[in-house]
């Protein structure tokens, strides 16, 4: 009988090799390993608790049915956060709220909103651990209208290029540098904000 | 170039968007610009803070329970998958080609019949009426009719292959 391999202790392309034969336990390895990373790109993207846990689960089925389709380009990780994104923004698309977000309102009819905005000047801050910045742009992302946030997301911590995300959005690369530039004014502005309030810079 | 388009500039020269020459150019735009050198050093202290800034988040839900539903959802999807896939059930069959061959088996039965159906000659047979065949030319039919003092004979090709049918016909 052969010897079942040691899942915890072999590499994700090897599980992966496994997982394409069929075998499950591989893949609720390679689950286990990825699973919060996957969750915190949905939850980036959607900010909605439920909806990304859902949207999380929707990208294994994915990945375990596109198998086939990986080749290693890209890491696994890499890979199934280009599947759980795709899945976001057909998300996002779906849903099409009625709320119209004010800004983005101006922006598209009477021209760009970030002319009348000044860019915050943001410099290093001290006293402020890495994990306190953190948690404060996370608060800041909470405050972007969806298509700004996800910009910024997809650029800064995807690392997408500028013609990637204009591809994903279904938009023209004029309009993701547009929504970039206002997003990271929005986000200097709030983070400002934050810090000042904490009286962690003047 | 207007003001937005400027902006947007320094900020693909800040993202590594900008290449080659046209790098080169804003770069030297920039040195003598203290507005466009401004605005590079916000830009580039923002992305700076960015940069590796995603909060670390948990699953909201136990990793045994998450991977429970999604291996639920893959049998889920694959018995899909197969029940599409699987080869046509002895229904299946019968509706796929047992009932059109007897559609087309009705249609042919309803053609021939059209042909041989005898011509209405709006006449109503009583008692007193006779239907004669010749029996050496059976292709040749005369009908007389008392009541009307009339005879008429009709001549078919198609008869001789009817006679039985024709005979019932007249009963």
């Amino acid at each position: 009988m052969p010897e079942k391999p040691a899942y915890s202790l072999a590499e994700d392309p090897q599980l992966v090799d496994l997982a394409k034969a069929g075998d499950m336990q591989a893949f609720e390895e390679l689950v286990s390993r990825h699973r919060d990373r996957v969750y915190v790109r949905a939850y980036s993207i959607m900010r909605n608790e439920a909806l990304a846990v859902d949207l999380s689960q929707n990208a294994w089925v994915k990945a375990w049915q596109r198998l086939e389709q990986f080749h290693g380009e890209a890491s696994f990780p890499t890979w199934l956060n280009r599947i759980v994104t795709n899945l976001c923004l057909d998300e996002l698309r779906r849903q099409k709220r009625a709320r119209t977000d004010s800004i983005e309102a101006m922006e598209e009819s009477t021209g760009p909103i970030e002319n009348r905005m000044e860019m915050e000047t943001l410099d290093p801050i001290e006293g402020l651990s890495r994990e306190e910045l953190r948690e404060r742009i996370d608060a800041a992302l909470a405050k972007l209208s969806d298509k700004h946030r996800t910009v910024i997301v997809l650029y800064e911590f995807e690392q997408l290029e500028y013609r990637e995300i204009a591809e994903k959005m279904g938009t023209s690369i004029g309009t993701v540098m547009s929504r970039l530039f206002y997003a990271r004014k929005r986000m200097a502005s709030l983070l400002k904000e934050t810090l000042k309030r904490d009286g962690l810079i003047e | 170039m207007n003001e937005n388009e400027i902006q947007l500039k320094v900020q693909a020269l800040v993202d590594g968007e900008l290449t080659g020459p046209e790098a080169k150019e804003w770069r030297g735009r920039l040195e003598t610009d203290a507005g466009l050198k401004e605005l590079h050093a916000r830009l580039t202290a923002v992305r700076g803070l960015m940069t590796g800034a995603e909060l670390p988040r948990t699953l909201p839900e136990s990793g045994d329970f998450h991977w429970s539903q999604i291996s639920k959802a893959i049998e889920r999807e694959e018995r899909q998958a197969k029940h599409l896939a699987r080869p046509a059930s002895g229904a299946n069959w019968l509706l796929r080609w047992v009932l059109p061959l007897a559609g087309v088996a009705c249609l042919m039965l309803f053609l021939t019949l059209q042909q041989t159906t005898r011509p209405d000659l709006g006449i109503s047979l009583g008692s007193d009426h006779e239907l004669e065949l010749s029996i050496d030319d059976l292709d040749v039919m005369t009908f007389n009719t008392g009541d009307d003092a009339m005879s008429v004979v009709w001549l078919d090709y198609s008869l001789d292959l009817q006679q039985d049918e024709m005979d019932l016909w007249l009963d």
